[in-house]
């Protein structure tokens, strides 16, 4: 089996989520106080439809190492 | 019709909805663990909930039931119920603060109580009752009553007297003390305790243990002087001149009863009570000899044990009943069994033989039980010549205890009764002497110890009162408290036997008085509290209302009675499914892994039981092979008299399957077995097909006998006959019953009360052509408490329903609404941003994680941030005065709220700045609850980081938010209906009663549509009288504007203000009108196709649909011997893959018909599956009955039709059941051809509204928007938008009517700010923005430029991506908002 290398690098996500969707299932998941990593950033938008492909480059740019976009 | 007076009663949520913030710290602290409900059972929840996650309100609730038996049966009502709950969590010291609240003696009463509670404890209905007592003693053992901090009592000056130290006057003084009272209690013994310390021996109840408590008790004050008897040391006058202001006489019942025999006097004779205070004092160390005891109660027990502990040789106790009347504690009567003390049941003494005064042997009698005496006990009755001689030298009677009134007698103005009792009131235990009140034993004659207590208590309660001049019975008349709602005894629960204690092993026990009663373990006692059936389910141990930080938990709040004067009712309230427990060859109840649909369908949610994971109930365990079996309580008149299909089963089940088999891990199989397959709904076939051919769900027609559990395993075998009549067994590890809908009983009752008829099915009687209306005017129906139905029906039925109401309703349309007084808008423009951050603690929920005052100072480090504040609720009334000041105090023009979910709370807090005079779109929130708190719970840090994190990125967007206007569109006030058949007629009129003018328009040069051929509903109801009266409305409606031989040339504009350009045909030559319009309903119905297949048109005696009846009505069918209905002709075929779902009533009815003409004709009818959904079952049932046969083909192998030599005709069919080729030589065939719609593909064009891949219109939402477009203002209904019966024709027309008015109502239209818009100067006209608009929100100015229609932009920017110019940009989600967000990642 292979050795676990202890990573300190935490990895930064940024998630585009829609507002009728996406936004109110994040929004479940406190309510159900499901757990997960608190390495994600929510940007509410208002539908996917919104997704500029330069916000997804500004977010790179900015050192996201990872982009959610569901809607 | 018209004025109800209305009662409703509302049961109380025990939480204000207007506190409540949904934040579930009170579920937290809850120990009421029971089934939940909307998980089927499946999953958990607490008393103390939210029905669900999503529910609204989302507010939290406590369900709580009939008083627990246990507390109930208490005299002195301890909350047994709530000690035992937390007991369950391991929350012994709550669990002590609850005892305590009634009872200051735990440890005592826990182990001498002969328990009531367990007594009437229903989990003896299971296996025992709970150790309730002994869990009480365990709570004490573990909670050291001392460690307990003295509450903070304010003073009072007046002082009370009590006379008597045992339960009654201790109790007393305890709670005379926590209301700030100082009392002495008087003891004429040297110790204090009364029979709990004289009358109790030290091997049942060590002395240290109650005196830790009666220490508990002098702690809050108390003062007990000891060796100071009533009359002899102090007398009541005395006291009251002394300074006592009230006096409690709670002297006990110390005197022994006598037996009343000869030789009782002699010297050797100790009653019981004497002989256990001599003990008890230690005045008795040592007894020789044998002993002989008198009695069957806890006294003679206790005399009995004692005595064999002093050294008795043998003790034996005469006991005049059986075993079974013992009034004694069980565990004691077996104790002392186990000690080896003889007990002589049927024995009484006679006579005490004595020598010189001493005694030496008892001459005894053995007794029989005869009738019935006043108790209820079997009288116990001598048998003559029975006598036999016990010897021994000590007697010790016990049968009984009285006051010893010696000391009362001579009190001024006290009364006895003639049970040598003093006299009291009854509800206060006030006596005839102004402010001395007496209670406990002297009052009611010996009873138990918590008795005494319960009237220690209320004696405190009435000496308080006495001294504040207050009335003394008031709110104390005693209740009937309900015993019958409980919570019911899970089906499949485990039986256990009730914990034990340990006891003292033998050798040690009369060595001695050391304690024999060990009491539980931990772990016992966890464990037997948690078998704990929870009847009251909240047990009130009011947890919840410390851990409510929004103080919105109330549990004092009661049932109340509305009453409400209204127009018109409307009756929704649903429909429960079918229990399939009485299906006893499907041993639902018995089987874990035979579910319910309703539970499967939990499973799948992601907010379900297991989070949407497969797993079988039983073990946990993936299931790899599931069966669905249908009809279950639907089409059955066997198990249940639900002959009705209930017309939703088949599609969730195929639903069910293609989800079952997405969320499985590893080729789930999945099997319906069915009768019928009944996917009649809009696309449902094509859905159908898809789960079949696509996802290769396995659809096995077949009939299911039996299910049992495959040995050894969890799995379950199936046994079935498939169509071909074999009998088959297959194995599944989870079956799902697809259960039917039916009306719940309580329905049934309630309709009574209305005054409403129910149909034999017990749904809702209505008609076809008033299907919204119930038999009582004014009184309206919807959903599936009509009749069966899915969503979309009961959707499009609610609006209908609102429709009719409305009808009634117009006059007062608007007449209660209320006006909001707007504040005028301060002009923000050019001014530097000045931002104001709140951040919000949630009570715990964000601050118990997120480290608020950091965030708060954070804020304030953040550009543009002027003022910064935290609230323990930002969103509560007065947070929300607050945040309103501090906008206007510090001039703050952008807010940002960290707290919760936009979704939940932006308008509230809009609202707030909209109230300031802000423009509320200068408003951002931080979710750092519902995003942060909430989910990030084990790691405080990363959550407090992510919170500056989330509200530095919603500063940065503020500071760049600018005020947004909300456009104002007028609404033309009235309507275009397209489409003049029932429908439309319908829709029409109901737009018309409600005030509005209606353009109708129609094709065909007459009204009625395909309505006009019909003759009759599938009820039986007459169609051509109705038609003609829904045609004379329409014509006589002055607001009705009829245009026939017409058609729509062109439609311009939007909603509300639509224009529409009319082509009106006619031998007059053509004619053109323009009409101006708010709103569209489209209602231009469908058309049978017509074919060239099975010889249709190239037979004369091959028919289709109506041509039949004509045919019937014209005499030709009567040399008939035979007739053949073809189904599914177009239908369900490759080519239009869906139902057509009116074709199986329709030839159903007209077969039955001509039965019943002509009995002697051979029916058939070739059919797919049956879908006669619904109620109409029952004609499938009659015209089986009729002697009509039946005869299923497939796709793959359809009817042959051809024409024989002589030009007969010929019908070749393979029969399923016989599996062979049938031959049939009818004298006609009639053949049920598809539906499909007319004209809607220019209507589609010229609304911009889309079609269906089988050309019906689209609507927004198959199941929420069902009479609506995608483009706003524009409706559907009949059979333009699914083929349908005309019942459902009706309602939706009636449906869409309702929702027209929604807009028309309004008269104007208010747009939210955040749309989109152009700057021209970047606009190529390119046009993408309007190709790619769903909602046809873009077009081109005069100018030739972008222009975006703000009355139809819905804001989602879809435009805003797609211009490659980047002339378009959406308000309030801007593209530098955004980047400015990615930027503060």
């Amino acid at each position: 089996m292979a050795q676990v290398e202890k990573i300190d690098w935490q990895p930064r996500i940024v998630a585009f989520l829609c507002n009728w969707c996406s936004y109110g299932a994040a929004d479940l998941a406190g309510i159900s106080r499901l757990q997960y990593p608190p390495n994600i950033r929510v940007i509410r938008v208002p539908c996917t439809g919104r997704m500029n492909p330069k916000f997804l480059l500004a977010a790179f740019r900015q050192g996201a190492d990872g982009i959610w976009v569901s809607g | 019709m018209g004025r109800f007076q209305v009662k409703v009663r509302r049961q109380p949520r025990y939480i204000l909805l207007d506190k409540c913030t949904g934040c579930g710290d009170c579920a937290q602290v809850c120990p009421v663990t029971m089934p939940s409900e909307f998980d089927e059972g499946m999953g958990l929840r607490m008393a103390t909930y939210k029905p669900y996650a999503q529910a609204i309100p989302g507010g939290y609730m406590i369900d709580k039931r009939d008083r627990s038996p246990c507390t109930n049966a208490c005299p002195n009502q301890v909350n047994a119920h709530a000690y035992v709950a937390l007991i369950a969590q391991g929350k012994y010291r709550e669990a002590m603060e609850v005892i305590l609240g009634t009872l200051p003696f735990p440890g005592t009463i826990g182990r001498i109580c002969p328990h009531p509670c367990e007594t009437v404890c229903r989990r003896a209905e299971v296996d025992e009752p709970i150790s309730v007592c002994a869990l009480k003693r365990f709570v004490a053992d573990q909670v050291d009553i001392e460690d307990l901090p003295v509450p903070e009592i304010e003073k009072r000056h007046e002082k009370v007297a009590i006379i008597g130290s045992g339960p009654a006057g201790l109790t007393a003084a305890h709670f005379l003390a926590l209301e700030g009272y100082e009392s002495t209690v008087f003891e004429a013994q040297s110790v204090a305790g009364g029979m709990l310390r004289l009358g109790i021996p030290d091997y049942r109840l060590p002395p240290a243990v109650l005196d830790k408590e009666i220490r508990a008790i002098t702690r809050l004050g108390v003062e007990i002087r000891l060796n100071t008897a009533l009359g002899r040391d102090v007398t009541i006058d005395g006291l009251f001149e002394e300074g006592y202001k009230a006096v409690y006489l709670a002297i006990g019942a110390h005197k022994s009863l006598k037996l009343g025999i000869d030789g009782e006097g002699a010297e050797g004779v100790i009653p019981g009570v004497d002989f256990l205070r001599k003990v008890n004092l230690g005045e008795l160390s040592r007894i020789e000899g044998s002993t002989v005891i008198v009695g069957g109660g806890d006294v003679a027990i206790d005399a009995a044990r004692s005595a064999l502990r002093l050294g008795a040789d043998k003790v034996t106790i005469l006991y005049r009943r059986t075993k079974v009347e013992m009034p004694a504690r069980k565990e004691e009567v077996e104790g002392a069994l186990d000690e080896g003390i003889n007990i002589e049941f049927l024995v009484a003494p006679s006579k005490i033989i004595t020598s010189h005064n001493r005694v030496t042997a008892v001459e005894c009698l053995r007794m029989e039980l005869g009738e019935p005496d006043t108790s209820g006990r079997r009288r116990p009755v001598p048998i003559a010549g029975s006598e036999f001689i016990l010897p021994a030298p000590l007697i010790i009677p016990a049968i009984g205890q009285q006051p010893d009134i010696s000391p009362l007698e001579e009190i001024e103005g006290l009364e006895l009764t003639r049970w040598q009792t003093i006299a009291t009131d009854e509800l206060t235990y006030a006596t005839k002497r102004p402010g001395v009140f007496a209670g406990g034993d002297a009052v009611v004659g010996p009873w138990i110890a918590i008795g005494a207590i319960a009237a220690g208590r209320e004696a405190a309660i009435s000496i308080s009162r006495y001294l504040k001049g207050e009335d003394l019975r008031a709110g104390r008349e005693p209740e009937e408290i309900p015993q019958e709602n409980f919570v019911p005894i899970p089906e499949k629960i485990e039986r256990s036997p009730r914990a034990e204690q340990a006891s003292l092993v033998m050798a040690e026990r009369t060595a001695g008085f050391a304690e024999v009663e060990l009491g539980l373990t931990e772990a016992q006692a966890r464990a037997e509290a948690e078998k704990c059936l929870n009847c009251m389910a909240c047990c009130e141990c009011f947890q919840c209302v410390a851990a409510c930080q929004a103080q919105a938990v109330d549990h004092s709040l009661k049932e109340e009675e509305i009453n409400l004067e209204v127009g018109a009712v409307i009756l929704a309230p649903g429909f429960e499914t079918f229990d399939p427990s009485n299906y006893q060859e499907y041993s639902f109840s018995e089987l874990d892994n035979v579910i319910t649909s309703l539970a499967f369908e939990r499973m799948l949610s992601a907010s379900g039981p297991f989070q949407g994971h497969l797993l079988r109930p039983s073990d946990h365990k993936e299931p790899e092979k599931v069966a669905w079996l249908q009809c279950v309580g639907s089409r059955d008149i066997n198990h249940c008299d639900h002959g009705y299909c209930s017309s939703v089963c088949c599609m969730h089940a195929v639903k069910q399957a293609v989800i079952a088999k997405e969320h499985a891990n590893n080729g789930l199989e999945t099997t319906i077995f069915f009768m019928d397959m009944r996917t009649f709904g809009k696309d449902f076939d094509r859905y159908y097909d898809r789960a079949r051919d696509d996802h290769g769900v396995r659809f096995l027609r077949s009939r299911v006998h039996s299910i049992d559990p495959e040995p050894l395993t969890n799995n379950l075998i199936i046994s079935y006959v498939d169509e071909a009549g074999n009998l088959k067994e297959e194995v599944f590890d989870l079956v799902v019953l697809s259960v039917g809908i039916q009306t719940p009983a309580e329905l049934v009752k309630m309709s009574e009360q209305l005054g409403i008829d129910l149909d034999p099915d017990r749904f809702c009687s209505s008609s076809s052509f008033q299907p919204v209306a119930t038999s009582r005017p004014g009184i309206f129906v919807c959903g599936a408490f009509q009749g069966p139905k899915d969503i979309p029906q009961a959707v499009m039925e609610a609006s209908g329903a609102a429709a009719a109401a409305g009808s009634i309703l117009a006059p007062a349309r608007g007449t209660l609404a209320v006006c909001k007084d707007l504040v005028e808008e301060s002009d923000i423009r050019g001014e530097p941003p000045r931002i104001g951050v709140f951040v919000c603690h949630c009570g715990i929920n964000i601050a118990g994680i997120v480290d608020v005052a950091a965030v708060r100072d954070y804020a304030s480090t953040l550009p543009y941030v002027a003022k910064v504040e935290d609230n323990l609720y930002t969103c509560s009334q007065d947070a929300q005065e607050q945040m309103l000041q501090v906008i206007k105090k510090h001039k703050l023009n952008r807010v940002v709220v960290a707290a919760c979910s936009p979704r939940t709370h932006e308008p509230l807090f809009q609202e707030t700045l909209a109230s300031s005079g802000l423009n509320k779109y200068l408003l951002e929130m931080a979710n750092i609850r519902n995003h942060d708190s909430w989910v990030h719970g084990n790691d405080p840090g990363a959550a407090t980081q992510k919170a500056k994190d989330l509200l530095r990125m919603a500063v940065t967007k503020v500071a760049l938010l600018e005020p947004l206007q909300e456009t104002t569109v007028e609404i033309t006030q009235s309507a275009l209906v397209v489409g003049g058949g029932v429908a439309g007629m319908v829709a029409s009129l109901h737009l018309a009663d409600q005030g509005y003018p209606v353009t109708l328009v129609e094709a065909k040069s007459e009204l009625g549509g395909h309505a006009r051929q019909l003759r009759q509903t599938w009820r039986g109801e007459d169609v051509t009288v109705f038609l003609r009266d829904l045609v004379a409305r329409v014509d006589d409606n002055s607001l009705i504007r009829v245009y026939l031989n017409s058609e729509l040339q062109e439609v311009k504009g939007f909603v509300g203000n639509f224009q529409s350009k009319i082509r009106i045909g006619g031998s007059n030559g053509v004619k053109f009108a323009t009409r101006r319009h708010g709103v569209a309903i489209l209602a231009t119905g469908g058309r049978t196709i017509k074919t060239d297949e099975y010889l249709c048109g190239q037979h004369s005696r091959v028919m289709r649909w109506h041509e039949l009846e004509d045919a019937f009505e014209a005499g030709k069918l009567q040399e008939a011997a035979s007739i053949v209905f073809i189904q599914c002709v177009g239908s369900r075929e490759p080519q239009r893959p869906y139902c057509s779902k009116i074709c199986c009533t329709f030839s159903i009815q007209q077969a039955i018909k001509l039965k019943a003409t002509y009995p002697d004709m051979d029916v058939y009818i070739l059919y797919r599956d049956i879908r006669t959904y619904g109620q109409r079952e029952e004609l499938y049932r009659r015209a089986r009955a009729a002697g009509v046969i039946f005869i299923r083909y497939s796709l793959d192998e359809k009817p042959l039709v051809e024409t024989d030599s002589e030009g007969g005709l010929r019908v070749v069919v393979k029969d399923h059941i016989l599996q062979r080729p049938l031959v049939i030589s009818p004298d006609f065939i009639t053949l049920a051809t598809a539906i499909e719609t007319q004209g809607a593909e220019s209507l589609s064009r010229l609304f911009k509204v889309p079609l269906n891949q089988d050309k019906f219109f689209l609507e927004a939402h198959a199941k929420l928007r069902p009479v609506e477009c995608a483009t706003d203002g524009v409706f559907l209904c009949g059979l333009a938008h699914y083929p349908k019966p005309l019942e459902e024709s009706i309602a939706q027309a009636q449906g869409a009517a309702s929702r027209a008015i929604t807009l028309l109502a309004r008269k104007t239209l208010q747009v939210s700010g955040q749309v989109a818009g152009v700057n021209p100067a970047k606009c190529s006209a390119c046009g993408v923005c309007v190709e790619i608009c769903p909602f046809g929100a873009p077009g081109f100015s005069d100018r030739g430029f972008a222009q975006i229609n703000l009355a139809l932009c819905k804001g989602c920017g879809l435009c805003v991506a797609s211009c490659r110019s980047g002339a378009i940009d959406l308000k309030g989600f801007e593209d530098k908002q955004i980047f400015a967000m990615i930027e503060e990642l």
